[in-house]
């Protein structure tokens, strides 16, 4: 190719499966809707756990999306990623005809912070209950983290570079930009972001060792960060894909850029050291509005990261204003987790579908259950902003102490 | 100990492998592949361990390299046979 | 203009060498570190065999409450990444934390403890609603595949990126090939990079006997693991942890730092195959090796060795070998080619950091570890795969490739400094 290149890491197509829809569209109506779909967990075994509300994917049946087979072969994770990745890729109209010509200019890129829990659990089960014979083929290939990556490579047939980040909550924002720097190495499509299924028994006993964790059993109650009553947060599974492309790439096919993904930076800051999180957050929001080119003014909306801890909390309100001075305070803030729950990796990669979505509807979506923000911020509760938003600031922390933050430009952005 | 028909083999299809096939599918169409119905090499191991635990004996190393319903069925009931 | 990457430092924990010295001195002698299984009793499995780590925290410093609180994979990254933070000279307190990156590998992260407190919550297996009251406190954090990183990160006090992980048994090179990027990108100047697990827990090794991939060689278990021998019938299971210290080559040399070699490429892809099949021809392995190569700015010819992954199962020794010369050419028949899990059996994701220290080490010592326990030939596995004895050999560029349930398939080029 002889003209110069724009190898833009732009977003093409999202794919949710989500406790609030399983679309696109029905996500974006329950978000922009402020719907809150937290509510009791009813998932077999967990009856007696003191976690007592999470967002649960109710409306999904594998079986509409996904071949009869891999609901026998493959976790519960894999189901939502096989289903939001195609929906991804169908939005972003990339067909098989078009993937299949280039195969290794498209890869898969995930992040899984628990696995397959609930495939996990049944093995062991078996394993202990009945003896090793008894654990059956599948469990080598649907219980580690790689199984999501790996099942929706093979499926569609992409042999461009995959990879697997199986970090704490931020790394679904690491997946993003892992992909959007592989587009900018020459791979003109990934498909990337996180699903996440931590709602098996043993899986939520494993997180009952975080304090971070909402006991709360009312579902309104149980997560509202930024308030007086904040008390920790709700757990949630599904998550969302996105088709991360070249802007070359996209032009030549004659598709639409949805969203830039300008710049992104992670730091690390120790794990569960919220007070220190804030300088952390701070220095990933300087570097990526760096690496964006991306004036602290120019950020028209910020989703929150919104752990619910009061410490965490007021460090990421400091964090905001100490990264983009005044304007922090003045910049819409939201949540939209807090009527979704936040689904570890999966969490920050619904936020960047929403902030596409908010982009692109001239909506910021607000923060459900959330009333008398206690910190110097503007948080969009209630109703969702009507504006123009053209540049959005994605952050996330994750319990093992990393933090990550992305800035997304529309494309009629400056 | 008595032989695996089609129906048992279309039902640890199922079970271990979550391929649907039909008894009759089986019956009709003995030749055709594993491969074909769905049933790959981790489907056909899942299929020998789940016979093996039911019946308390080893399947032979064969088993799990057949390429066809057929010469699953032959192989496997004759072992059967033979041990019983 | 491009930053050139260096490795400044190693570290290592594997079975029969913990520490670089032990480490090298077993691949030396071609000794092997398999044996029968005994963490536990292993009557009921197929293959009852493994490499264990005959390791004892308190003796590499970690103190009673880092034992306790963390599963063994994170205590090797623990004890590696000590290692090689000491071997590269650095004085991390006096680099800018916000430019020390974190990148550890893993397959399973750590399955002993999360399979130990599953017992404990199950009542022996018995109930699926688990009983949370038994569990131990701070559980997943204890075994969470990102643990490892963020100990790594709190250890050396680290605050750039710090990043997992998990492409299954390629983790530890992809983990280490995503440390080139932060560096060579520029989001790191110093990258502690390397991967670690301890997979040697009844359910990972039921979940291979279960697939039969693992060597039911129970008689014989320091012969077990037979890499291209045509009477392999199998992986032997290992464990470990190794960490390298990559640096931004001019960073490295300002401060006078030994440089054990520059980290030329690394490239992967995904075969879009089979989740644990390998096609015969191996055409998305060669692609990573040649792009590699074309990273590394070298010609196939330059390759002087090839670490091999060489796992010991029927279908990848074929894989590789023929994915070796799709790449290399006429060359590959001219070119060493060795698998070290000969040695140190197959220890999932660790096993890629724990190889590229092994070629660190052979370029170091200008020698090539051997394949133990090589005997017979294979006829479709044709190449030199060094049986037995290591081999002196002036060594100037290796490479070493990985291959991965989940399809991956990944290579990584590293080649003595240039001027």
């Amino acid at each position: 190719m002889s003209e110069p290149q724009d190898r833009r890491a732009a977003v093409t197509g999202i794919g949710v499966v989500a406790p609030n829809g399983i679309s696109t569209d029905t996500f974006w109506k329950a978000t922009h809707e402020g719907l809150s779909v937290l509510d009791r967990v009813t998932r077999e075994g967990c009856e007696r756990l003191p976690l007592k509300v999470a967002g649960e994917v109710r409306a999904f049946d594998a079986a509409d999306t996904i071949e009869e087979r891999f609901l026998v072969q493959t976790d519960r994770f894999t189901h939502y990623a096989m289903a939001a990745a195609d929906f991804a890729l169908t939005d972003a109209r990339l067909g098989q005809a078009d993937t299949d010509q280039s195969p290794y200019s498209i890869g898969v890129v995930t992040a899984a912070g628990s696995g397959g829990g609930e495939f996990g659990q049944r093995e062991l089960q078996r394993l202990w209950g009945k003896g090793s014979r008894f654990v059956g083929p599948y469990q080598s290939i649907a219980w580690f983290y790689a199984a999501s990556t790996g099942q929706v490579s093979i499926r569609r047939g992409f042999k461009g570079p995959c990879s697997v980040v199986a970090s704490d909550e931020a790394g679904g924002l690491d997946a993003l930009a892992h992909a959007a720097r592989a587009v900018r190495r020459g791979t003109d499509a990934i498909v990337a972001g996180s699903t996440e299924a931590p709602l098996a028994p043993y899986s939520v006993v494993c997180q009952l060792g975080y304090e971070e964790l909402s006991r709360e059993g009312e579902p309104g109650r149980a997560y509202r960060p930024f308030t007086k009553d904040a008390c920790g947060f709700v757990p949630a599974e599904g998550g969302a894909m996105l088709v991360v492309e070249a802007a070359d790439a996209a032009r030549e096919r004659g598709a639409d850029i949805r969203a830039y993904v300008a710049g992104h930076a992670a730091t690390f800051t120790g794990a569960s050291r919220w007070a220190e999180s804030r300088a952390g957050l701070a220095q990933a929001i300087r570097q990526a509005l760096a690496e964006a080119e991306c004036a602290p003014e120019e950020v028209d909306v910020v989703f929150a990261d919104a752990l619910g801890v009061p410490a965490a909390d007021r460090a990421e309100a400091l964090a905001i204003a100490d990264a983009l001075g005044a304007h922090g305070t003045r910049v819409p803030v939201t949540a939209p987790k807090t009527g979704t729950g936040r689904g570890y990796c999966a969490a920050p990669v619904l936020d960047t579908a929403a902030a596409v979505l908010a982009m692109e509807h001239g909506l910021i979506p607000p923060t459900p259950n959330v009333h008398d923000v206690c910190h110097d911020l503007d948080l969009v509760t209630g109703r969702a902003r009507v504006g123009e938003p053209r540049t959005a600031l994605v952050l996330s922390r994750g319990l093992m102490g990393s933090n990550s933050a992305l800035v997304l430009r529309h494309p009629s952005a400056r | 100990m008595s032989k695996i028909t089609v129906e048992e083999l279309a039902a640890l299809m199922k079970k271990a492998a979550g391929v649907t096939v039909s008894p009759q599918q089986l019956n009709d169409k003995p030749d055709t592949g594993f491969d074909v119905l769905g049933v790959d090499s981790l489907g056909l191991l899942g299929i020998v361990g789940e016979l093996e635990n039911e019946h308390g004996t080893p399947m032979p190393v064969d088993a799990e390299r057949c390429k066809t319903p057929q010469q699953f069925l032959n192989l496997v009931n004759n072992t059967l046979m033979a041990g019983a | 203009m491009t930053r050139r990457v260096a490795v400044t430092g190693i570290g290592i924990v594997a079975p029969g060498g913990i520490g670089t010295p032990a480490f090298w001195d077993l691949l030396a002698h071609g000794r092997t570190a398999t044996r029968g299984i005994t963490f536990f009793d292993p009557s009921q499995l197929r293959s009852r065999i493994a490499a264990e780590c005959d390791f004892d925290p308190a003796a590499h410093g970690l103190d009673a409450e880092q034992a306790e609180r963390a599963d063994r994979y994170i205590q090797f990254a623990l004890v590696a990444g000590d290692e090689a933070v000491r071997d590269s000279g650095l004085d991390l307190a006096r680099e800018d934390p916000w430019r020390i990156a974190v990148s550890v590998g893993t397959a399973v992260g750590g399955t002993t403890r999360l399979e130990n407190d599953y017992v404990l919550v199950s009542h022996g297996g018995e109930r699926w609603d688990v009983d949370h009251e038994r569990a131990r406190p701070q559980l997943h954090r204890a075994f969470s595949p990102s643990t490892a990183a963020s100990a790594v990160a709190e250890r050396f006090g680290a605050q750039g990126p710090v990043q997992t992980v998990s492409t299954g048994c390629t983790s530890g090179l992809d983990a280490v090939g995503y440390a080139f990027h932060t560096v060579q990108e520029g989001r790191a100047d110093i990258c502690i990079a390397g991967a670690s697990d301890s997979p040697i827990s009844p359910i990972t090794m039921a979940c291979f006997d279960a697939i039969k991939a693992t060597s039911p060689n129970n008689d014989d278990p320091a012969h077990a693991s037979k890499p291209f021998d045509n009477n392999r019938d199998g992986f032997v299971m290992g464990e470990g942890g190794a960490v390298l210290v990559l640096e931004e080559l001019e960073h490295a040399r300002a401060r006078g730092a030994h440089v054990y070699c520059e980290f030329g490429g690394y490239a992967t892809f995904g075969n879009a195959y089979h989740m644990t099949g390998l096609t015969k021809e191996g055409l998305e392995m060669a692609r990573a090796i040649s792009t590699a190569l074309d990273q590394a700015r070298l010609d196939p010819t330059a390759i002087d060795y090839v670490n091999a992954h060489g796992s010991g199962t029927r279908q990848n020794d074929r894989h590789e070998t023929a994915a070796v010369k799709r790449a290399l050419g006429q060359h590959a028949y001219d070119t060493p080619m060795s698998s070290i899990k000969s040695m140190v059996g197959h220890s999932l994701g660790a096993i890629g950091a724990i190889e590229l220290v092994a070629c660190v080490l052979a370029l170091a010592e200008q020698a090539v570890p051997p394949t133990a326990n090589y005997e017979t030939p294979d006829p479709e596995c044709d190449l030199d795969y060094v049986p037995r004895t290591a081999r002196e050999r002036k060594l100037t560029s290796v490479l070493s490739v990985g291959s991965g349930f989940g399809g991956f398939q990944s290579a990584v080029i590293l080649t003595r400094p240039r001027e």
